[in-house]
């Protein structure tokens, strides 16, 4: 499965998900993305750019010194929920998502992750 | 609704977002007319608008950081973060926003430079076609529930020490600086007390990182940052107009913290 089908499996099993996209943090760069969400370059830049926030101090620090280094950020606004997945393997890689609040966001993050793992992974 | 004195009522208290309200104002316009937009804060922004593109800035009162706008013949895209912020700034919630429609104030009306409306609706991720969430009135809160669809995460006002006490044993440190729940706490001595000190050193930085998490500046924003959120200890850090929250959390913490986030009917 390619990744676009990747991620387009990820928004067919879960309707709330608006926009999944899978970016390269490290050139932060979203490289190809599916959902209903009708968005812009600088939609996913700014997208892009959350996710990295996320993943930076001093949070981050603050994580690692207690429990280890992070690999999953939700941030909660007013409008949605974003969800930010990293690899475990190549930490480069990331899934960045925005959800409508009424996800079951415990198996959309179990679905995630099984995505982004069979994404690095090749397969 | 048209008051006495030609200007007219485009945002509601009640509103829930009224720069959105704003710029669809703007996006209605298309020949050129100078836009006077009046908050009940007491703030304006004046605006050449023309063909859906914003023009200029020829007035700002009540509100800092508009020299550069002030100063520029007509906007280039280099104005657009200074503009966004204005006009976020001006559209405070919670207060009536009113707009006076006017002759254009300088010459270019035929000019079909400036910013589009549009641009500026995408970097706020505001629909132009207005949407009924958007001028709901808060006092009837949304239905909340895992199948509710697209409902609306509290915007305003949300106590963060209610959202503690909502994200119940799972949340086991955690405390609350700044605002009216200034030292709110709860939890074992030592784990709080290394909250507060992480605090103390960065809380600013904190701060700037929540703002670069938000898709509008200083609005609600929570994070919850773990491993893998589902197993372990996570942290969770939120804010809310000048409160900020920080916590620990323990186990699977991603639904009971989004119906926490999202208040007492979640």
């Amino acid at each position: 499965m390619s990744v676009p089908e990747s991620l387009g499996a990820v928004v067919k099993a879960f309707p709330q998900a608006r926009l999944v996209a899978f970016a390269d943090l490290s050139a932060r760069m979203i490289l190809t993305s599916a959902g209903p969400m009708n968005t812009t370059q600088e939609h996913l830049d700014r997208l892009c750019h959350q996710a990295r926030t996320c993943f930076d101090d001093p949070l981050f620090s603050l994580s690692v010194e207690a429990f280890g280094e992070p690999h999953t950020a939700v941030v909660m606004g007013p409008a949605n929920v974003r969800v930010f997945l990293r690899s475990e393997i190549e930490p480069a890689d990331a899934l960045c998502c925005i959800c409508d609040p009424g996800i079951d966001l415990p198996a959309f993050v179990a679905k995630i992750r099984d995505t982004l793992d069979r994404i690095t992974n090749g397969g | 609704m048209v008051l006495s004195g030609g200007s007219r009522v485009i945002a509601r208290p009640t509103d829930r977002n009224p720069v959105a309200q704003l710029l669809r104002t703007a996006n209605e316009t298309m020949l050129g007319r100078s836009l006077e937009f009046q908050s009940s804060t007491g703030a304006s922004v004046t605006l050449d608008v023309v063909g859906r593109r914003v023009l200029r800035v020829t007035a700002c009162h009540g509100l800092s950081g508009a020299e550069a706008c002030l100063g520029a013949e007509v906007l280039e895209d280099d104005h657009k973060d200074d503009l966004i912020k204005l006009l976020q700034a001006l559209a405070a919630p919670h207060h009536e926003l009113r707009v006076i429609s006017g002759p254009i104030g300088r010459g270019g009306a035929e000019v079909s430079v400036g910013l589009p409306v549009a641009l500026l609706a995408d970097l706020l991720l505001v629909e132009l076609n207005e949407i009924e969430s958007d001028s709901a009135d808060a006092g009837g809160a949304p239905e909340a529930g895992p199948d509710a669809g697209p409902e609306e995460l509290p915007s305003t006002g949300t106590s963060l020490t209610g959202f503690a006490q909502r994200l119940g044993p799972a949340l086991i440190a955690w405390l609350i600086q700044g605002g009216t729940e200034d030292g709110q706490s709860s939890g074992p001595d030592e784990m709080v007390s290394h909250l507060v000190g992480f605090l103390e050193d960065e809380r600013d930085s904190v701060l700037r990182q929540l703002d670069l998490m938000c898709d509008t500046p200083g609005e609600p924003v929570c994070l919850l940052l773990g491993i893998t959120l589902i197993e372990g200890h996570s942290i969770v850090c939120a804010r809310a107009q000048e409160a900020l929250m920080l916590g620990v959390v323990e186990g699977d913490s991603t639904q009971s913290a989004l119906a926490a986030w999202r208040g007492p009917a979640g």
